[in-house]
């Protein structure tokens, strides 16, 4: 359920700041220009939090505390106090009567979204409201690493992909690094000195900021204790070393809840193209077939029931792949989706030396599976046939 | 002995010195510097800009209730009030424009008020506990406010990136 906060100032400017902090989180923002108003929205709404001006006309905040205080269905809601009314006497009485904290204005967007974070669970919107991130749209990694050559593959391995990588050597570094530009996704070495991978993982956690950003651990395979340990306090995944960057890359899109469906999936002239990249991982084979029914039942509903499987990047052959292609096949049929496939001949080769395989034929070219297709009534699929 | 008689001009001063810096920097980002001036009637009329007296000002007031009494006001020229607004909303300067002068008014009242709160909590501190009072804005140019003869004044002029701001503190004497 969706947090609410209860402004109550008389100044429409520090409740827009308010808002304007709390904006990209799952909160409701409710707001009250003086103790009057405010009180009466507290009864009704019974917010999580209260945000409290003293200086107010109509109801100052120090008597609609004391009001909320004496009030046994209010009194267990958590108040802050925001206000210009500091001086160490004027927060010791405010304190007696009963809040969570004081902040003295002026003060910072952070500093009221971290002392509010204490209070009340704050979810950063993205994990509920925002839409899904492409695989194409920029994020920020940050490598914590000692070692600058590790650093350095990831930069190099990922340096295709819209994401920056950032690398810091340092827990210090790293928290300074998260405090001013909260990152999409961290990796941590595990083997940085003194536990400082567990003290940050600890750190990140507790950074209302970065509560849910997904946290790598980077780890040689034989140090199984630590992969333990990261599994344990709660790492989302381990990654080992020496990296394998494209398994890497898949990592962090689906951590990222990412839609990766576009890299493998295009509709060029009403023809939806299914691509198999190069190196066809377990986990790439995975991911396309997660996509492969919606995209297919999209393309159908989007009115193109031609598809072109194209595997002519592909290295070589081997039983995750032939299953992908299978059910591709399969899935086409169902739907009425006439399809052809492109591929090279080394893997053409290979097809032939399988007993599921050997019957399938291939189009050298894009463009010349497409052109076959263009002898397909456009709106009335029928069933499909494999090749030419 | 009246509390105004134990206050001193040094800690006038380093309060209205502090709270300005203090609330520029936190809500505007921006420095803010006191200008050193010799003889304070230099300052005043306060204008925003030297020798530029038609251009229009807004002028927040907050006054400081306790053992202490008096206001402080806080001139502003009304195009750094624009910039000022924009920043601590997170708008742009068109839709401050088509949000009229009334969410000008209420931000330099915010930002009247978090100065002089700054500056009372640091009097507060000292042994001389106060409260705020409401906000109220005046807009206008080629204006002067006369306080009443029973008043220490002291006027003090900054600098942020090229813009004047004046601070005009009235403190009630004989208390």
């Amino acid at each position: 359920m969706r947090n609410k906060i209860l402004t109550v100032d008389d100044s429409k400017t520090v409740r827009i700041i308010v808002r304007k902090a709390f904006k990209s989180f799952d909160c409701e923002i409710l707001e009250a220009a003086n103790g009057v108003e405010g009180l009466a929205i507290a009864a009704k709404e019974m917010p999580d939090l209260i945000l409290l001006d003293v200086t107010m006309p109509v109801m100052d905040g120090v008597e609609m505390l004391t009001k909320i205080k004496s009030d046994p269905q209010l009194k267990g809601i958590p108040i802050m106090m925001l206000t210009a009314e500091g001086g160490k006497d004027n927060v010791l009485k405010v304190a007696k009567i009963g809040v969570r904290d004081y902040i003295v204005k002026p003060f910072k967007e952070d500093v009221l979204i971290e002392k509010a974070g204490r209070i009340i669970e704050l979810k950063p919107l993205t994990d509920s409201k925002a839409k899904a991130r492409s695989i194409f749209d920029p994020a920020t990694l940050l490598v914590v690493e000692d070692k600058p050559a590790i650093v350095q593959q990831i930069q190099e391995g990922l340096k295709t992909s819209p994401w920056k990588v950032h690398g810091v050597s340092t827990l210090a570094e790293a928290t300074d690094f998260c405090t001013k530009t909260p990152p999409d996704l961290i990796m941590i070495s595990l083997s940085l000195p003194e536990d400082a991978a567990f003290t940050l993982f600890r750190l990140v956690r507790t950074n209302v900021k970065t509560k849910y950003t997904p946290v790598f651990g980077l780890v040689v395979k034989t140090d199984t204790g630590s992969q333990q340990q990261a599994q344990t306090v709660g790492f989302t995944t381990v990654i080992t070393k020496p990296i394998d960057v494209s398994e890497l890359e898949s990592k962090v899109a689906k951590a990222m809840n990412l839609d990766t469906s576009q890299r493998y999936f295009t509709v060029e002239s009403g023809v939806l193209i299914m691509r198999v990249p190069e190196n066809c991982s377990t986990s790439v084979t995975a991911e396309i077939s997660t996509y492969l029914k919606p995209k297919l039942s999209e393309a159908v509903d989007a009115g193109h029931n031609k598809a072109v499987i194209d595997v002519h990047l592909l290295r070589s052959l081997h039983m995750g792949v032939i299953k992908l292609l299978m059910q591709a096949m399969q899935t086409s049929r169902d739907l009425g989706v006439h399809f052809t496939l492109v591929g090279n001949a080394h893997i053409i080769a290979e097809c032939k030396g399988f007993e599921d395989t050997r019957t399938w034929a291939f189009f050298d070219t894009l463009e010349e599976a497409k052109a076959s297709l263009t002898k397909v009534p456009a709106a009335a699929p029928a069933m499909a046939n494999a090749g030419t | 002995m009246p509390a105004t008689q134990e206050i001193s001009e040094n800690l006038i001063r380093e309060n209205i010195n502090r709270a300005i810096g203090e609330v520029f920097v936190t809500m505007l980002g921006r420095q803010a510097e006191l200008c050193v001036l010799t003889d304070q009637t230099n300052c005043w009329p306060p204008i925003p800009v030297d020798g530029q007296t038609s251009q229009p000002q807004i002028v927040g007031t907050v006054g400081f209730l306790g053992d202490v009494n008096g206001l402080i006001y806080l001139y502003l020229d009304v195009s750094f009030a624009r910039i000022a607004t924009s920043h601590m909303l997170g708008m742009t300067e068109e839709e401050i424009e088509e949000a009229g002068d009334e969410v000008v008014n209420d931000a330099i009242g915010e930002l009247t008020n978090m100065t002089v709160g700054c500056f009372k909590n640091g009097l507060s501190d000292a042994g001389f506990p106060c409260k705020l009072t409401i906000p109220t804005i005046l807009r206008g140019s080629n204006f002067s406010i006369e306080p009443i003869a029973e008043v220490q004044r002291y006027i003090y002029k900054f600098q942020s990136a090229g813009q004047c701001i004046v601070t005009d503190i009235l403190i009630k004497v004989g208390e």
